[in-house]
């Protein structure tokens, strides 16, 4: 088929072009291991705090952090979006005929790869000091990761082809991600919060993911957390995918 | 005439009520297969919406384009995979070399890994790019990137190819280089569709081309037909500085009444007139003005130029509309978009 002939072969040049810059790899290689090294030790004394769920500081924390990386590799996605508009390459792909859904989801595809390999990197690191690995459930927690890095990176495209310049575009999702990581409970459980506060949690797609993450890490999959974090994830995803498809067919001056 | 490109009140506008700025306002035109065509204007006149518009990246707001037959609003994919585009951006990849960029956008048309890789080496020898093959883009300079840029238009050999200002920010020498190969193209049988603010390019480079100004259509033809518009040759006075505007005028009064004087146009101390036989006429000019005691700085004959048909159509120089000056507008691609505010009532 067209579109995945077409997806693969942008895929491969965006991860071409990933390997390619260093400087890349390693600012997303170091971020997730500065998390568990710097932020970590302070979590230590909380278990037995009032609303703090019980288990041991790392299966508790890495799993958020995991989502976290979905999180913040998906809405970074604009970011490239907005540089390949000013060197005329999006606009030199959109005049051939090449599938618009694939112009649009090579790269992220490309980005959910290094995304996973981060992820091995974490687990592996978490792993060294006291991380209670369950295979199973760290399986489906990896097909969550790409449900939400996909819809993140599909929604930061998009806005990146609307707001056309990086000043618009970095302040739309810096305004969007602060709200939506507070609200999620990664860092610290959203359960120590008052009532208003975990109404509003309900409203944000990661709180959902971070529930689930914290359940299938711990090794259980028939968990309402789970099918909940499927429910608000794939049809959502499949939402933006489907926009911000239609944003790259529309005109983007 | 075998028509490749034909329009029919083709329109656009950016933004809606009061802010509406009419970028294209209603072309007709219609390009013969296997020309250069040309559109010449000042920054803001319209060229590359219309150019935007033909190559499927614009939606079209009123009128019809048809391009290799196909409808362009109906047919968008169908049209794209019949043409080449190469924008002011070029839109080379920085991080690759030169033969994968070559490669990609030979098999995003649709092209197999291997005829892929073939006619890529053709091309790169065609466009004396083989000694850069494999040297990432990012160390190419200006001639060799645009250049590239070319070769990912024609990858696909496409019957048109749309060039928009290609020549912007080349030296005159690799100037000189890529309209030896556009010509080669189109000695190929490529058809060319170029835009340009260079009066030079559009001479030296197009067989056919139409003058734009604010989103309109101002005169069409070929360079050696437009210019013999323009009667004779053009001679251009200078005053003296010391003398008065009244003196300017005095002047213009005097040489209008003369038979050989075609048509007149005064700017600051400027007159510029056109005559039958410049080189007869001059010491005419100078007797007459030297008989009135009228001092003269400088005189200049030349033959027309498409800046004179400029001229004549719409009363502006396109020198004076910043034709060799690329606007801040131009670099993210908005040209046609905001300069031509005071128009748009």
């Amino acid at each position: 088929m067209k579109s995945v002939h077409d997806t693969r072969l942008l895929f491969h040049r965006y991860t071409v072009q990933m390997l390619r810059n260093p400087v890349w790899l390693f600012v997303g290689f170091s971020v997730p291991v500065l998390y568990l090294v710097l932020f970590t030790p302070l979590l230590k004394e909380l278990p037995g705090t009032k609303g703090f769920p019980t288990g041991s500081v790392l299966d508790l924390f890495l799993p958020g952090i995991l989502a976290l990386m979905a999180f913040a590799s998906g809405s970074s996605a604009g970011f490239n979006t907005i540089f390949d508009l000013q060197s005329g390459l999006i606009e030199r792909f959109r005049v051939t005929p090449a599938s618009r859904f694939a112009i649009l989801i090579g790269p992220i595809l490309s980005g959910l790869v290094m995304m996973t390999v981060f992820d091995g990197v974490v687990v592996a690191v978490g792993y060294g000091f006291g991380f209670a690995v369950h295979w199973l459930g760290l399986l489906v927690l990896v097909v969550l990761l790409w449900l939400l890095a996909a819809m993140m990176a599909a929604f930061s495209t998009a806005t990146a082809l609307v707001t056309k310049d990086i000043s618009s575009f970095a302040a739309i999702i810096n305004g969007i991600n602060l709200p939506i990581l507070l609200l999620a409970g990664v860092l610290l459980p959203i359960s120590l919060g008052p009532l208003w506060l975990r109404t509003l949690a309900h409203l944000n797609p990661l709180y959902y993911l971070v529930a689930a993450s914290r359940v299938l890490a711990a090794g259980h999959i028939a968990q309402p957390a789970v099918w909940q974090a499927f429910a608000i994830l794939v049809p959502l995803c499949t939402l933006v995918l489907v926009w911000a498809t239609r944003v790259f067919r529309r005109a983007v001056a | 005439m075998d028509t490749i490109i034909t329009t029919t009140g083709l329109r656009k506008s950016f933004g809606t009520g009061t802010g509406a700025v009419d970028a294209v306002r209603g072309i007709s035109i219609d390009v013969a297969r296997g020309e250069v065509f040309g559109f010449l204007g000042p920054n803001g006149a319209g060229k590359t919406t219309t150019l935007r518009m033909l190559t499927t990246l614009l939606p079209i707001d009123g009128g019809t384009a048809t391009v290799a037959g196909l409808d362009v609003a109906r047919q968008p994919q169908e049209v794209r995979s019949r043409i080449g585009y190469v924008s002011q951006l070029g839109g080379a990849d920085d991080l690759a070399t030169g033969r994968e960029n070559l490669v990609l956008q030979c098999r995003l048309y649709g092209v197999d890994l291997e005829p892929a890789t073939r006619r890529t080496e053709t091309l790169m020898e065609v466009l004396d790019l083989a000694e850069f093959a494999d040297r990432r883009v990012r160390t190419y300079s200006g001639g060799q990137r645009r250049r590239l840029d070319v070769a990912l238009g024609i990858v696909h050999q496409p019957d048109v190819l749309f060039l928009d200002e290609p020549s912007t920010g080349l030296d005159p020498q690799n100037r000189a280089n890529l309209w030896d190969h556009v010509r080669a193209l189109r000695d190929r049988g490529t058809t060319v569709f170029l835009t340009t603010h260079y009066l030079e390019e559009a001479d030296a480079l197009c067989d056919r081309l139409v003058i734009m100004d604010h989103g309109e259509v101002v005169v069409e033809g070929s360079p050696r037909d437009l210019k013999r518009q323009v009667a004779g040759e053009s001679v251009v006075l200078a005053l003296r500085d010391d003398v008065g505007a009244g003196v300017v005028e005095q002047a213009s009064t005097l040489l209008a009444g003369q038979p050989y004087v075609r048509e007149i146009s005064a700017e600051g101390d400027q007159i510029r007139l056109y005559v039958e036989d410049g080189s007869a006429t001059l010491p005419r000019i100078l007797r007459l003005l030297d008989g009135e005691q009228i001092g003269i700085k400088a005189m200049n004959l030349s033959e027309p130029t498409l800046d004179d048909v400029f001229l004549r159509q719409t009363g502006r120089s396109l020198r004076d509309t910043g034709v060799s000056d690329a606007g801040p507008s131009e670099r993210g691609g908005h040209v046609g978009h905001g300069r031509r505010k005071g128009h748009a009532a």
